[in-house]
This record gives C-alpha cells, structure tokens and sequence, in this order.
C-alpha cells in the first residue's frame, strides 16, 4: 500500500470532536513534556527575551549627550570669548581650546577627539560695523550624518542666541511647541515598546519553527503520521504549548519595560495582553510554516530569524519611520505583523489608546494570524502526505 | 598538506549541496545591503500634519499652505477643534498639529507677535524634534517672505554673527555612506560566526567528527581542514558586499582598498575563532544557534554600528571595549569616510589584532583539549 493510501485510511476516519479533543491535549502535553525536558532550552527562552530587553533598553539612546568642541580663537577680542562662553554655557558642548591651525583639527577628528571645531577669525567682530556682520567657521565630522546635523543645528541656536541679544530685537511670531504623551522626548518611551515587538516575534517564530523540523530531523514525524492524529490537530497541539510559554515570555517583558524602564502604562492592561496575544499567534503561525518548509532545525531557525528579525528591525516602525521610506518599501512594511502591533504596544502604553483607537490595526493583525494557521494547516497536511 | 586539501574539497561539496547556506551566504547579504540603503534615512518626511485654523484669515491660510508645499509635512486634514487632536494622535492619524489662533493675522500685521501653539506626538522623539525643526524653518521663511512682501517698512532682524559650516567627511549628510560599510562589517561578523559554530556543531551532533579524528588527520590538520573553507567563503563574501557597495549603491570610498583587504582578513581571525569557540560550548547545532546569536546581538549593540558609542551610559561605555567589532566598524568607517591610513588607524588595529590572537588561539585550544 502506498504510504497515500496509509494516511487516508488513518487521517479520514470519522471521529467525533471529543476525540479530537483529546488527541490535541495528548500532543499538547507530549510537547510541553519536550520543553520542560529541555532545561537549557527552556532557560534561553526565558531569559534570553529580558536579557535582550534589558541590554537594548540600556543602551538604546539615541540622544547625543555630549560634543567635543575646539574653538581656534585667532581674534582674541570681548567679541570672540563672549561667543566662546556662549557655547561652554550650553548643555550640548564641552569646549576645548585648541591652538595651531585647521591641520590639527584634521588630526584630531581621525583620532575621534573632536567632533566639531569652531574656528574664529583675526578681526572678527570689526567688520559688523562695516559690512553688518562677521563670519565664524565651524567644521563638522559630519561622517555620522546624524550627530553631524545636532551639532550643525545647535550650533546655529547658539549663534542666533547671541545675535538676538547683540541686536535685541523681538520676534514676529511667538512660537510654542508642545510636545505631548512624552515631552522629555525619552528614547526609551520609544524604543523599549518596539524591543518588546521584536523580542516577542522573534522568540514565538524561533519556538515553533524548531518543533516540526526537530520530528522530521529525528524521524518522529513518521511515527505521528502512523497515528490517528489529523494535521489540524497536529498544529493546534503543536502552537497551543508554545502559545502558553510565548504568552508568560510577553507578560515578563512588558513587565520588564514598565517596571525596569518606567514606561508608562496609560491604557487598559487586558486589551494590551488579548492584542498582544493576537500578535504572538502569528509568530508562532508563521514559525509552523516555516518548519514546514525547512529540512533541518538549522535551517527552520535562520530562516525565522531572517523572516522575522529584519523585516521587524528596518520595515516596521520600530527605528526608521515608515513614511519616510521609498514607496516599494512602505508597500513591503504592510505585510511585516510588528508594523500594526507597534501601533498597538505604543498607543496603549504610551497614548491610553482604546480600542476604538486601534480597531483597524487590530483586525489587520487578526486576519494575517488567520491567514497564517490557515496556511499552516493546508501546508502541514501536504507535508505529511508526501 | 595533502589531507587538509581533501578535507577543504569536502566541505565545500557539503555547502554547495546545501542550497539555503548558499543563499545565505551570498543572497541574504545582498538583500540587506539593498533594504539598508532605502530604509536608512536621516530626513523624516510626511510627517502627518492636522491644520487647526481658528484664525481663517489670509494669513493663515498662507501659513498652512507653506506647511503643505514641503514633502517634510503631509496635511492630513483641516478642523477647528484643538480638542480632537490628542484622541486624533491615539488613534495614529495625525502626528502634529499646527493651531493658528483667533486674530492671528491682525496681531501679525500690527507687530504683537501672536501665538501659534504647534502640538506634537512626542512617542517618537527623534521625529518630533525633527519636525518642530522643520517646522521653525518653514516658519522663519514664511516671516521673511512676508516681512518682504507686505510689510516692506518693517525691517528685519539683522543677523550680526552668520555661521559658516563645513560638514567634514560626508557633505550630503548621507546616511547611507555612514550605514553601509557599518553594514559590511556586521556580515563579515555574523556570517563566518555562524556559519563555522554550526559546521563544527554539526559534526559533532551526528558523530562525524569522531569519524574523522580516526582517520590518519592530525587534529591541526582536521582544524585548517575545517576553518580554510570558511575563510574563503567569508573573504569572498568581504569582496563582493563591499563591491556591490560601491558600484551599485555608489558607496564612496575615500582610503584604501588594499589596506581594508589586509585588515579584513585580520578580523576574520576574530569572528572564526568566535564560531569555533560557540562551537566548543555548545551541544547542539540549535544551542549553538542561540549562544551565537547573543553574542551577535551583544556585539552590534556594543560596536557603535546604530547607537553611537558616545551616547552611552559610563559603564556601557566601558563595555565596548571588550567588543572585537567595535575596532573595525570604527576602522572600516574611517577608511571608508575619512580616507584613514595604517597609522592613524593604529589606536584600533592593534587591539583588534590582540583580541583575534587571543580568541583564535584560545579557541584552538579548548577545541584540541575537547578532541583529547
């Protein structure tokens, strides 16, 4: 008989749903058997969520704290020391007085002492009385665009400070910023959720990719497959573990956040959990495709972490904002789970949003979790026929 | 001599058998480098904008529509009530907000400097400050073209101190000229570790490597045998990411290639030795798998590729230190930005030298130790 004709006269007996039932529960507990076993295992599964969490939470930040300025005063005039003073008075910089040429200044940013140098000219502060204004010079290493532009823009601020104080003239317009849900604008609001986004899909993928490639690799996968057990069964046994221990990782790590990282819990707790339990179960969906695609347990585990790290990483929103990515890209950014749970996790933490906040983000994440188990399902029964 | 080339035939049989590490190795990165490029931009535009005009002058209609006119704001709609902003920002529809006040362009036009109140989701702190720049800029034209146009007698402010700036090194403020080579240096790190923490991982789940230290191999041999495949691979790999960097991504290189060659291979001591000292740790390939993984995550994390080292607390600080990655993402930056040559470089070549004797050295070791 061929090894078709097997399964069908197995996989298409009628049972009742009692039956299956229990079938499920005996998978359930086989696979809760296989994690709980596997101590170093379970331990990386726990740990290594927080431990991430953690690290990144620590060192995420993205505010520059301090700058290292040279200032080349070749003037030497009331003029020049009250600009220099202008910029030691600043929180940003911290001001060395240098002296030699603009050469040095070349040194000194290949050897990363310096980040700016602010270079006064002989005379400087004569020519305002006759062209009506003085020049000064600041070099930028530039090479991190981003510190670059801070440094450019404050530098600016502080020139302009002065100026206005020199001319005392008043403004046209009284411009006042407000900065809502976070006015310290603290990383860390921004940043810890959107590690939370990342560690969660992650460790759900990682978890139930392992599982299917593990029996194929051991030859078990036979051994199911002689048993009465249907596919469906067999994924709902298979995620509804892995479910359980993704779900305590998530409690953990919110926790974590709000706890470690004083992040703000503004919205409903329980929402934030069911949501986040929606997220999870793609994870742990697309983790079961995977498996099924994958030959061995190496592969299952690099193709969920390509699948799932990076698209979470660059193209959902967690550091580069979507809106200003290339029309391709922000089309690719739709079909990435954490570009919606981010909207979620955020809102409700940060924003005390509700749920008629975050309806359409909510239902998109459903639909792909169905999708996802959908798929799962249909691509678990053809690999366990052939 | 001649068992380690037959040794080195046979791994490379065994990667070209097996499609995905292929891939992998060569198809993955590239994919990176192309997502890199297009995502990693410093300019935040359509920044979702919501127009409150309470004023509905002239004016004010002009102030919004200079708003609209750049590609750094999107309108996404007009309204007169403030208080809808904040449930408009929960729901993510809109991430600032302009509020023109009643009277804004009489007060304006009689030099009593009105208010206008911007509101801004500060979530994302980074874009919120970013915006409220942009938008100080839009502002300040807006009043110079105004002070210009209509109110020709009123005099501007005079600017007494103009700054002169000269952005070193990468005058576009290009992200990507400072992102990419960060890039190349973390597959050079990831690839290699992996790769060679699992090829020897996996020998020693399925028993082969006992097989092979029963063959006449020299345990010296089994271990050039195994590491020579992986050094090829990864210094092709070096070849063509930073290839495809300059030609299709126009990445510019301002110092040597030849010297960016020579300390590549250099560090390739350091993440190879890493992969075989994962290996020695671990028992199996999906063990190693999560060791390696952390420590590819500790060291991203550590070596300044996205968080500048600058930026971090005193001890992190002092962390980084420990990290091999951190000397030459901050040598293949300089050699690519800079134009850095040998002695310049010194200060992070010679730790990076120390760091893969060390862990090379040490890995061969405990490796030789384990085989008994």
């Amino acid at each position: 008989m061929s090894p078709r004709a097997l399964n069908s006269l197995f996989l298409h007996r009628p049972g009742t749903l009692q039956a299956s039932l229990r079938r499920i529960r005996a998978l359930a507990q086989k696979e809760l058997y296989h994690i709980l076993r596997d101590f170093r295992t379970l331990a990386i599964v726990i740990l290594m969520p927080i431990v991430q969490l953690v690290m990144f939470g620590y060192a995420l930040n993205l505010e520059i704290q301090r700058v290292d300025l040279g200032v080349l005063d070749y003037a030497r005039t009331p003029l020049s020391r009250q600009l220099i003073s202008c910029f030691e008075g600043s929180r940003l910089f911290r001001v060395f007085s240098m002296d030699g040429s603009a050469e040095e200044a070349d040194r000194l940013f290949r050897l990363r002492r310096l980040q700016a140098v602010l270079v006064i000219p002989p005379r400087f502060g004569e020519e305002v009385e006759r062209r009506g204004f003085s020049t000064v010079q600041l070099l930028v290493d530039a090479s991190d665009p981003n510190a670059g532009t801070l440094i450019r823009d404050y530098s600016r601020r502080v020139v302009a400070g002065l100026a206005s104080e020199k001319t005392g003239s008043q403004p046209l317009l009284d411009f006042r910023p407000t900065i809502l849900f976070n006015p310290d604008l603290k990383s860390a609001y921004f940043f810890v959720p959107g590690i939370i986004a990342l560690v969660l899909v992650m460790i759900s993928a990682l978890l139930t990719s392992i599982t299917v490639a593990r029996e194929r690799e051991m030859g078990t996968l036979e051994a199911l497959l002689a048993t009465p057990v249907r596919p469906h069964e067999i994924v709902v046994g298979k995620v509804l573990p892995y479910a359980a221990l993704a779900l305590v990782d998530a409690v953990f790590v919110l926790a974590v956040g709000v706890l470690l990282y004083r992040v703000p819990l503004r919205g409903d707790p329980l929402l934030l959990l069911l949501l986040t339990a929606i997220y999870l179960a793609t994870g742990l969906n697309l983790g079961l495709i995977l498996s099924t695609v994958a030959r061995t347990q190496q592969v299952a585990m690099i193709m969920a972490m390509v699948t799932t790290l990076l698209p979470t990483l660059l193209l959902s929103g967690l550091i580069f904002p979507i809106a200003s990515m290339p029309g391709w890209l922000q089309a690719l950014s739709y079909l990435v789970p954490a570009r919606y749970y981010l909207l979620i996790v955020r809102g409700i933490l940060l924003k005390g949003s509700a749920w008629a906040h975050l309806v359409q983000p909510s239902l998109v994440l459903l639909g792909m979790s169905l999708l996802l188990l959908a798929v799962s399902a249909r691509r678990f029964r053809t690999t366990l026929e052939v | 001599m001649r068992a380690v080339g037959f040794l080195v035939r046979k791994e490379f049989q065994q990667i070209r058998r097996d499609r995905p590490v292929l891939g992998i190795i060569f198809v993955v990165p590239l994919l990176q480098l192309l997502i890199f490029a297009n995502v990693l931009t410093t300019e935040t535009k359509h920044v979702k904008l919501a127009v409150v005009d309470l004023d509905r002058s002239r004016l004010s209609r002009a102030l919004a529509t200079a708003f609209s006119n750049t590609d750094r704001f999107r309108v996404v709609g007009f309204t007169t009530d403030v208080a809808a902003i904040p449930s408009e920002m929960r729901a993510w529809r809109v991430q600032a907000a302009l509020v023109i006040p009643p009277g804004f362009q009489s007060k304006l036009v009689r030099g009593e400097s009105p208010a206008l109140q911007c509101l801004v989701d500060g979530v994302d702190g980074n874009t919120a400050a970013v915006a409220l720049g942009y938008a100080e800029g839009i502002l300040s034209q807006f009043l110079t073209e105004y002070a210009r146009r209509e109110a020709a007698n009123a005099e501007l402010p005079a600017q007494p101190i103009r700054l002169e700036e000269r952005m070193l090194y990468n005058p576009d403020l290009s992200s990507r000229q400072y992102m990419i080579p960060g890039l190349v240096v973390a597959l050079l790190t990831i690839i290699p570790m992996l790769l060679t923490a699992l090829s020897f991982t996996r020998e020693r789940e399925m028993g082969t490597l006992e097989q092979l230290l029963v063959t006449p191999l020299r345990k010296h041999e089994l271990l050039a045998g195994k590491l020579i495949p992986y050094l090829i691979l990864s210094y092709a790999e070096l070849a063509v990411v930073t290839t495809a960097a300059i030609v299709v991504f126009r990445i510019h290189v301002e110092g040597s290639l030849v010297l960016l060659a020579g300390l590549g291979l250099l560090y390739l001591f350091t993440t190879l030795g890493l992969g075989l000292f994962v290996s020695t740790v671990t028992e199996s390939q999906q063990q190693a798998m999560f060791v390696a993984y952390f420590l590819i995550v500790f060291m991203l994390l550590m070596s300044g590729f996205f968080i500048p080292i600058p930026n971090m607390p005193l001890l992190l600080k002092k962390l980084t230190y420990l990290d091999p990655m951190r000397y030459f993402m901050a040598i293949v930056r300089d050699v690519f930005q800079k134009g850095s040559s040998l002695p310049s470089l010194l200060p992070d070549v010679l730790p990076m030298t120390a760091f893969g004797l060390a862990i090379f050295s040490l890995s061969v070791l405990k490796f030789r130790k384990q085989l008994g």
